[in-house]
């Protein structure tokens, strides 16, 4: 589903990103675990190219997006051919990143009928049903300045889910709520998964990683050091960095 | 000579100032259109990954914010006439000297208002598959006019008062009109009082209108 192969991202001097290589299969979900700095996001921002990387592939489905390789030279693909991978994969932001001058449901009917120029009635449907799935329905025409967080965080990934995507990428979902708020999104989440969506989510919840993810994936420093199922990873990790750092944050 | 406002209202003069007030106002609405239009595209033209355009809209931003408007208007009428036998007529000399003068510095309050929009905002249209100039259009221009709009009408009222310059180049406006009847009657201190009360009236009007719009325009307006 998504194959990362050998990846390189630098900002500058800066190696974000060291020879980084993961497989998602069709409908499992992977949690990213590590401290912060250690390319996690950076990682799963790249999923959908939001950053640049400077080597390596990434393919959704069998099908390069962003850098390509053209006749033994690592480019950029073009713009539209970006426009057409990424609507296949769904993004949920930390900050959330509602579209603030327009309601709740048009902030989840925009993308459908902008890309795919759907008709306003079956994208309203569409919206409608999805924002009743994320338990939302009675908020269609509220602003996101009149939402809290955790329903922010809904509106946006039923945003997401309209435009059908194959892949969820989720970047620290609930890392901007309010506690008594994380619950709320992380049930959507949870519904989600286990309905067959193909999830790539970084998080810091371990709770929702122990319990929803297939596999968990450890980073530091750049590079993935650690990859295995739940069970393995937080009861007997391979790695003493990634024991460390499950004692620190298991610890509170 | 004692003060008499009365003068202002004796010989026709007051709907002779009135007739140079909607040349005024005319003129001024034309260029306000084309400053922002054309402010509209060097705003964001500067913003292009196209080197070559970001730099001939910087170049743009340079000439005529940095060279006085009377200087232009004086180039504009006097100077491609006689000099290139291009004759413009005054309006469209003065339209076209104001609007691209304006231009300028409303090319600069758009990049403001596009560059202060959160940069998750284009990402977030982005990853749903909206290229650039879409979700420019439909995300990132209708939440940046909001912020544009309380610079716009300084620029709007600065405009309206810069028009006054185009009665040095023929231009039969409020200014203009108002120095014809003062060669008569020598009532300086009563028409230009006068004028001025004239000017006021339109960018107080410009200002109330468009704090009108801004809070349409807000969400909470929108709500209401």
């Amino acid at each position: 589903m998504i194959s990362v192969k050998r990846i390189h991202k630098s900002y500058g001097n800066l190696h974000v990103l060291k020879d980084v290589s993961l497989n998602v299969e069709q409908g499992e979900v992977v949690v990213i675990i590590g401290p912060s700095g250690s390319g996690k996001s950076t990682l799963l921002r790249c999923m959908n190219y939001l950053e640049q990387i400077q080597e390596g592939s990434i393919e959704i489905e069998g099908k390069p997006i962003g850098l390509i390789q053209k006749d033994g030279r690592f480019v950029e693909m073009p713009q539209k051919e970006l426009d057409k991978i990424r609507a296949e994969v769904g993004m949920v932001f930390q900050n959330f990143n509602l579209f603030p001058h327009v309601s709740a449901l048009e902030n989840v009917m925009m993308a459908p009928m902008t890309v795919k120029k759907t008709k306003r009635e079956e994208t309203e449907q569409l919206a409608r049903e999805l924002l009743r799935k994320v338990g939302l329905a009675e908020k269609a025409d509220m602003y996101p300045d009149q939402l809290s967080g955790g329903q922010k965080q809904r509106v946006a990934i039923a945003r997401a889910l309209a435009m059908k995507p194959k892949v969820m990428l989720f970047d620290e979902p609930t890392s901007a709520l309010d506690p008594e708020l994380v619950g709320e999104v992380l049930a959507v989440m949870k519904q989600l998964a286990a309905e067959g969506m193909t999830m790539v989510v970084v998080t810091h919840e371990m709770g929702f990683a122990r319990e929803v993810a297939d596999r968990v994936v450890m980073m530091d420093g750049g590079t993935l050091i650690e990859d295995g199922p739940p069970d393995k990873i937080f009861s007997a990790p391979d790695q003493p960095r990634t024991q460390a750092f499950l004692s620190k944050v298991l610890s509170h | 000579m004692a003060l008499d406002f009365m003068v202002i209202f004796e010989d026709n003069n007051f709907s002779a100032l009135l007739e140079g007030l909607w040349v005024t106002v005319s003129m001024t609405f034309m260029a306000l259109i084309l400053s922002v239009v054309l402010g509209l595209f060097i705003g964001l033209g500067r913003m292009s990954k196209q080197k070559w355009i970001s730099l001939l809209c910087s170049w743009y931003l340079a000439w005529f914010r940095g060279t006085p408007l009377l200087v232009q208007l004086m180039i504009l009428y006097y100077g491609l006439a006689i000099g290139l036998q291009v004759n413009l007529s005054a309006s469209v000399a003065g339209v076209l000297g104001l609007g691209m003068y304006s231009a300028a510095y409303v090319s600069e309050i758009v990049r403001g208002a596009i560059q202060s929009i959160d940069k998750g905002q284009m990402e977030a249209g982005r990853s749903l598959g909206m290229s650039h100039g879409k979700t420019m259009v439909k995300v990132i221009l209708p939440q940046a006019v909001r912020r544009m709009l309380p610079p716009l009408c300084n620029e709007f009222i600065a405009l309206t008062k810069n028009s006054s310059l185009l009665s040095v180049i023929t231009v039969s406006e409020l200014m203009r009109a108002g120095n014809l009847i003062v060669s008569n009657n020598f009532r300086y201190f009563e028409i230009y009082i006068g004028i001025a009360v004239l000017y006021f009236l339109v960018n107080y009007s410009i200002s109330v209108g468009i704090g009108r719009l801004e809070h349409k325009l807000s969400v909470e307006g929108r709500r209401a």
